[in-house]
């Protein structure tokens, strides 16, 4: 098991990530959200070894390995962020390359490599420069190297940012995959919602350097389990309409956009006849309403009062 | 695990085209330039202009002549035939042989001016030099020869805007002052005899090459210069290509790969070295084929060409880690554009910095082209080891020096800092 306890990096005075617990057992997948600049990077490069914390600790296995990172580097992989390949070489020489210096015996990577090209989806274009590969098969290849020597645990930053859907689903599924069959830790961070909710068991969810909340997805959105989201579509939106509702103490987090109004409203309430009325008394013609399960989105809204990709 | 990480630098650097450039076809492009635009010059075949001499006789030899064996009759009996070869050889009259010889007229026109004519002809600047004998010259000659009484003086003007021709007037005057010099000296020790032949108007003097010293030519100048000069660059663009590989993560995961950075920033030490000396190689290989320059005494120029490659190796392995630990590729940028001309000028790479300043050569000597510029100057001329033992000397410390600095320099955990 790796774990994170009372993890702190300040860079100059300013606090990049502040008393961070975290955990992640074998073969469970994690998901680290937040938006940019909440200090899933940072985590993410001490979690990995690759930054000394300005405090607390790095265990694996229940040993720290601040001082002492090669036990854990032995068994993790890590998908940066940026791809981090040599785009003067093709994919096989990559995975040659970063292969070799991982001292793994001759045949076994030469076997190694072919399976990491037909996991990856690249198995028809290793002999390709990187630099000629589109951007989704770069994050591909990028994902490649990191799973080459089999690792137990793997470190995935933002690994589908800037990529077109196909690929984006590929890398999903090879994700879903390495965890169902191979029974490998990922611990994925994100600030795509629905990857998060797609992929993971467990959720920390991260901003401004702190874990605000964490727990399975149910333990995640149960945060706001006493409420329903209510999605209404109007022919025309009226301010009045709006302010009207806004007093209404059993409805909260009122947005309206266009024709659109949403708002959490207490489950056991029946708002309906108000809303009725209140569209009665503003003459506002309610074309549709739609009552909704929380998202994880609607979770982060609720902690911190924005949107993930603020 | 260490050769991959060499093969990896070698086969990146391969297929970086515009490195490639600068590391190989710029150096041979300047070599192949520099060595036919001033061969001739510096080969000694440059066509030289006429120079144009004007030459001011104030007095009359003669009438000196006659006057000093006519003052001097009871002091020595002289026959008529040494009178005449006496008479041959006066000074001025030998002078003028000489400046008017056959040999000299292919790159002299003197022209006898009248002392009216000698300021007119001081101010147009018609004239690369003007020499003026003064009245009484050849009198005092024979009383300075004789008697020992005061050295007669020429005076000669030169146009400072024509410093070649003036150079070699001085040159020309300098051999006739030291046929003046011998003869005084004979006379004033009485060792002139009557049978002696005193000089005659042809020049005899033929150049010797001094001991078995091979003479440096534009090709050979500028092979060296050029190669000590674009080796520094392969320190500059080594360090460059690291830091590319910090800052998009790739070095992150060689320490993730459990190499420890101290291994790595060893293997940026060795590409350089094996780097640099496949430069030089096809460098010295494309000299003897072109200019036919022969690398005799092989043993040495490998030794120095060996210890030149691990400073460089030792520049890049100190660029990389002022770039790793500053976060930024400023270090070896600067090299690269700045640093590299400033040693290239001190070091002698452009033209012989030490015919400017004895300073200049002094502070070449303490750059890493600059001593091993001399030194391949000294091998290509038949040196020893013995005469290139300073140099290494030099080399060997600076590459012990910036080896230790990087060492100490590179961030030991690696990584995003």
């Amino acid at each position: 098991m790796i774990e994170v306890v009372n993890l702190t990096k300040t860079f100059k005075k300013a606090s990049a990530v502040d008393q961070v617990n975290l955990y992640v057992e074998p073969g469970e997948i994690v998901g680290l959200l937040g938006p940019n600049g909440a200090g899933k990077s940072t985590t993410i490069a001490m979690l990995s070894t690759l930054i000394a914390p300005t405090g607390g600790e790095v265990l694996f296995n229940r040993k720290s390995v601040v001082k002492q990172p090669s036990a854990l580097r032995k068994v993790l992989g890590v998908v940066p962020q940026e791809i981090a390949l040599y785009t003067e070489l093709t994919a096989r020489e990559n995975l040659q390359f970063f292969g070799s210096i991982q001292k793994m015996p001759k045949q076994l990577l030469k076997k190694r490599i072919e399976i990491v090209l037909e996991q990856i989806g690249l198995e028809n274009e290793p002999k390709k420069l990187v630099k000629h590969y589109s951007g989704g098969m770069k994050r591909r290849l990028n994902i490649g190297v990191a799973l080459l020597h089999e690792p137990e645990y793997l470190i995935m930053d933002e690994p589908t940012v800037g990529i077109d859907p196909q690929s984006r689903n590929h890398i999903l599924e090879t994700v879903k995959k390495l965890n169902e069959q191979l029974n490998m830790a990922i611990i994925y961070t994100s600030h795509y919602m629905e990857e998060v909710e797609f992929l993971c068991n467990r959720i920390y969810i991260m901003d401004q350097g702190r874990v605000i909340a964490s727990g399975t997805k149910e333990e995640i959105k149960a945060i706001l389990s006493s409420e329903n989201k209510v999605l209404l579509k109007l022919e025309k939106l009226s301010n009045q309409f709006l302010n009207e509702l806004m007093k209404q103490p059993e409805i909260s987090n009122i947005e309206g956009k266009e024709s659109i109004v949403s708002f959490s409203v207490a489950k056991e309430t029946n708002f309906l006849p108000m809303l009725l009325a209140i569209c009665e008394k503003h003459k506002v013609l309610l074309k549709s309403f739609q009552v909704e399960e929380p998202t994880l989105e609607d979770v982060f809204l609720h902690l911190t009062g924005r949107t993930l990709r603020n | 695990m260490f050769l991959a990480l060499i093969q990896k630098q070698m086969k990146i650097l391969l297929r970086s085209p515009s490195e490639i450039l600068i590391l190989l076809l710029m150096p041979i492009v300047l070599i192949l330039i520099l060595s036919f635009a001033l061969g001739s010059l510096m080969d000694g075949n440059s066509e030289l202009d006429m120079i144009e001499m004007a030459v001011v006789e104030h007095g009359d030899e003669k009438v000196d002549f006659s006057s000093f064996i006519k003052e001097n009759q009871n002091q020595f009996q002289l026959d008529a035939k040494s009178l005449g070869k006496m008479e041959e050889s006066l000074p001025a009259g030998l002078l003028m042989k000489i400046l008017t010889s056959k040999e000299m007229k292919e790159i002299l026109q003197v022209t006898k001016i009248d002392d009216a004519e000698l300021e007119k002809a001081k101010n147009s600047g018609e004239y690369s030099v003007i020499l003026e004998i003064p009245e009484g010259f050849t009198l005092d000659y024979l009383n300075a020869l004789i008697f020992h009484k005061k050295e007669p003086t020429l005076n000669v003007h030169f146009n400072e805007n024509e410093q070649v021709t003036s150079s070699v007037i001085k040159d020309l005057l300098d051999l006739f002052q030291q046929q003046y010099t011998i003869h005084t000296l004979l006379g004033q020790n009485n060792l002139l005899t009557e049978d002696m032949d005193l000089a005659s108007g042809e020049i005899t003097s033929t150049i010797h090459s001094v001991d078995s010293t091979e003479k440096i030519t534009a090709s050979v100048y500028y092979t060296f210069s050029m190669t000590v000069m674009f080796i520094l660059y392969v320190a500059g663009t080594i360090a460059s290509q690291s830091f590319i590989e910090k800052s998009m993560n790739i070095f992150d995961r060689i320490v993730l790969a459990r190499i420890h950075p101290i291994i790595y920033l060893l293997s940026i030490l060795v590409s350089t070295i094996i780097i640099a000396l496949l430069q030089v190689a096809i460098l010295f290989a494309f000299a003897n084929l072109v200019f036919k320059i022969s690398f005799v005494q092989w043993e040495l120029y490998l030794m120095l060409t060996v210890m030149l490659a691990i400073v460089v190796g030792g520049i890049a392995a100190l660029l990389t880690a002022i770039n790793y630990r500053f976060n930024s590729a400023n270090a070896s940028n600067l090299f690269s554009t700045t640093l590299v001309a400033i040693f290239a000028f001190f070091g002698g790479s452009y033209f012989n910095i030490s015919s400017l300043s004895p300073v200049f050569s002094k502070v070449g000597m303490m750059t890493p082209n600059g001593a091993a510029l001399d030194a391949y100057f000294s091998i290509s001329q038949n040196g020893t080891i013995q005469e290139i033992v300073p140099n290494m000397t030099i080399l060997f410390t600076m590459a012990v020096l910036l080896m230790l600095l990087a060492f100490v320099l590179f961030p030991k955990r690696g990584g995003t800092v």
